[in-house]
């Protein structure tokens, strides 16, 4: 009994003490959203961490949740790799809330396939054939006699969006599709199967996947900027209104002098 | 059945059952093995002087006079290597167009990869981000990296009409009759004098925070938020879950209600976890509003909703398992209902209760769906206490996936992952002994 006691006592002091401070907390900026825009976010957030004492989180579950995120209230910056859909803002505005763009970065769609496939090169209505399983072997496109493993990104995903929007044009991605939770995982996939091809934004490139030219344009932060490749994207931070304050102060990061060195390092396009 | 027979029956009996636990015997070592391994390498391994300079310019570990004397030490060596390439820089310069449009973009690789190794080359800007800043603190990747420079992975197109294979080509030999040739061996010969590195204990790993996405540094916030969201979690479901029990043993009679209530019980005891994390957010944040967004509180709530089936059980178990006599001495000495539950019943079964207890704390502290949603976030500072009740909180079980499959650069640290699953085995380890002991002092003091 005493045991039990001292237990409910130690419990209810650690519930007091809870709250004695809750009101001394300093509030931080929450940020959900895209895994493409993560990198970005996280770099930012480790930064104005740093330089303003703020705390920031940051979680990556995809545009689509990002945007649930603001639009129920749940974080002050939904991180998205594609533009608000109009239903989206409809809900939005049906719970009082403005979501704004800011735009954070350009940032390419790169076709990956695994280092050890010939093919250099795809056209926009090759790769348009690959994903809707008109074409389901390399040697269609110029290749060796391999299966393709097609590998997309789910629902959720703002880059699976983006990429319909430019390739698929209304056409339905095949069936037998792979789908991959984040831009990592793709990544990760395609490094290892041999057949596989799929996207990623550009901070996602390394050498373990090798990089396809689109119509002849290889993926660079060159050919991006100056609109040759066509899989290209804004980045957004949206916020719920013009932010002020620190929000404000961090959705304006990709201006300032070191938030655009931020966004380069990080293999992304700054806007400004 | 004669007694050979039967002999025979039991003998082979004994044996599956010594078997059965070699097998699993097994199993756990091949599972535990490599977690223990591969994770204390996160805290145990060849640092490079660059993982000290990187502590003392980041965290303010180390001794500030001899980390310049190792830098001297170093930058004598790497310096040759930086003349190397002014030299060529130079001779660059003098060849005709043609010949350097031939060598600049394997120079810039070559020049890359000294990066990768040593760090930002001497009047280069200083990165902004700390993943740049510095060469490889780990002289396994160290050599990874040299390998990098030394060769250049090349596959084989030749053939159009089969997979390629790779290759190694030295890049020595594409740079044959420059300057920069010599550059090759000099860093193969001289690369431990440049890099200087020691076995390192690196306890921060568990005491510091995180660097740039957790590229550097430590994983104490995920510890600290895995701690907060269990313990947080038993808070709200302990207490519940043990009055959920009493009322099932001692006040509800048998009838249709209680047996619906003893079945939902058990039907919530087997929904999948990731149906708790959805529910915590349509329930707690979305509905009730317990926080603005995530939150160590709606976590925690949403961990003990997912536990609290379990503990019930398990205290229902205990307290029917406390021989009649003791309650019927009780009241018969003309004790309360009430203060026979509490003096009597429930100190007799509270190891029992704790056994259920302790399962249920170590599932809180693993599981990772239900805080997707309500808890969890990739990048984020520790909490303090006072921050529980409206602030997210990075989380050992969440990190080892994000890192595992989301993060930008996974291959790079690999062994930051390899550290937090070690880091979360023996979270749930030391959480379920600190409740082991408890439980044996309780049921000493019972015997005696």
């Amino acid at each position: 009994m005493r045991k039990l006691g001292a237990v409910l006592t130690s419990m209810a002091i650690m519930a007091m003490t809870v709250v004695g401070n809750a009101g001394a907390a300093t509030k931080g900026i929450v940020i959900d959203g895209s895994t493409t825009v993560g990198p970005i976010a996280k770099s930012f957030a480790a930064y104005f961490m740093k330089k303003y004492k703020v705390p920031v989180t940051v979680s990556e579950s995809g545009s689509g949740n990002g945007a649930k995120s603001l639009i129920n209230g749940s974080c002050d910056i939904a991180d998205m790799s594609r533009s608000m859909k109009p239903q989206e803002i409809a809900a939005a505005r049906a719970r009082r809330i403005n979501p704004v763009a800011n735009v954070v970065a350009l940032d390419g769609l790169a076709m990956i396939v695994h280092p050890s496939n010939p093919v250099r090169n795809l056209t926009a209505a090759q790769i348009g054939d690959i994903f809707s399983g008109r074409v389901n072997n390399w040697r269609q496109v110029g290749g060796p006699n391999f299966p393709i493993v097609v590998i997309q990104r789910e629902s959720n995903s703002g880059t699976q969006e983006t990429f319909k929007d430019l390739v698929m044009k209304g056409r339905q991605v095949v069936r037998n599709a792979e789908t991959q939770a984040s831009n990592g995982a793709v990544k990760n996939r395609v490094s290892q199967t041999r057949g596989a091809i799929g996207f990623v934004g550009f901070g996602y490139l390394d050498a373990s996947v090798k990089k396809v030219a689109v119509n002849g344009v290889f993926p660079s932060a060159a050919t991006v900027k100056n609109k040759s490749y066509k899989l290209a994207r804004e980045l957004y931070m949206y916020t719920n209104g013009r932010p002020a304050g620190m929000v404000g102060k961090f959705v304006d990061l990709p201006k300032t002098p070191d938030g655009k060195r931020i966004i380069r390092e990080l293999g992304y396009i700054s806007r400004y | 059945m004669n007694l050979g027979t039967r002999k025979l029956l039991d003998r082979s009996f004994t044996a599956l059952g010594i078997g059965s636990i070699v097998i699993m015997g097994l199993a756990l070592l091949v599972v535990l093995f490599p977690i223990v391994t591969k994770g204390v390498g996160a805290v145990v391994f060849k640092g490079t002087i660059e993982h000290r300079k990187l502590l003392f310019t980041e965290f303010h570990h180390g001794a500030a006079r001899e980390l310049e004397k190792e830098v001297a030490l170093s930058s004598n060596y790497r310096q040759k290597a930086f003349d190397m390439l002014a030299s060529f820089d130079k001779e660059l310069e003098q060849m005709p167009p043609e010949r350097q449009d031939q060598y600049r973009d394997s120079y810039e690789q070559v020049k890359a990869a000294l990066r990768a190794l040593l760090g930002p080359l001497p009047g280069e800007e200083q990165p902004e981000l700390a993943r740049f800043r510095f060469g490889q603190t780990r002289w396994d990747k160290a050599e990874e990296k040299l390998h990098n420079l030394l060769y250049e992975q090349k596959w084989d197109y030749s053939n159009p009409d089969v997979i390629a294979k790779p290759y190694d080509v030295s890049r020595a030999a594409s740079f044959a009759g420059t300057s920069l040739v010599r550059l090759f061996p000099y860093v193969e010969e001289n690369i431990d004098k440049m890099m200087l590195p020691e076995w390192t204990f690196y306890w921060g790993f568990i005491t510091d925070n995180s660097l740039d996405a957790h590229f550097f540094g430590g994983i104490w916030p995920e510890i600290q938020g895995t701690i907060f969201l269990a313990i947080g979690a038993m808070v709200f479901a302990f207490p519940l879950g043990v009055i959920a029990a009493v009322y099932f043993t001692e006040y509800a009679r048998d009838g249709f209600l209680t047996s619906m209530l003893r079945s939902a019980n058990s039907t919530l005891a087997g929904v999948p976890s990731i149906v708790f994390g959805l529910f915590g957010l349509a329930f707690f944040i979305n509905t009730l509003h317990v926080s603005e967004s995530k939150s160590v509180l709606a976590g925690s709530l949403t961990l003990a909703i997912m536990i609290l089936p379990t503990i019930i059980r398990a205290s229902e178990e205990a307290i029917l398992s406390v021989p009649k006599t003791y309650k019927e001495a009780s009241l018969g000495l003309g004790s309360t209902k009430w203060n026979t539950i509490v003096t009597v019943i429930l100190p007799a079964a509270m190891p029992g209760i704790l056994t259920g207890g302790v399962i249920s704390l170590g599932r809180a502290a693993g599981e990772t769906a239900p805080i997707i949603f309500t808890a969890a976030v990739s990048v984020g500072a520790a909490i303090g206490l006072g921050d529980v009740l409206s602030s997210p909180t990075p989380a050992l079980s969440w990190n080892i996936y994000n890192l595992a499959s989301e993060h930008e650069a996974a291959a790079e640290i690999r062994h930051v992952q390899y550290g937090m699953v070690l880091a979360l085995v023996t979270v749930v380890l030391l959480l379920n002994l600190s409740a082991i002991i408890l439980r044996a002092r309780i049921s000493k003091k019972l015997k005696g």
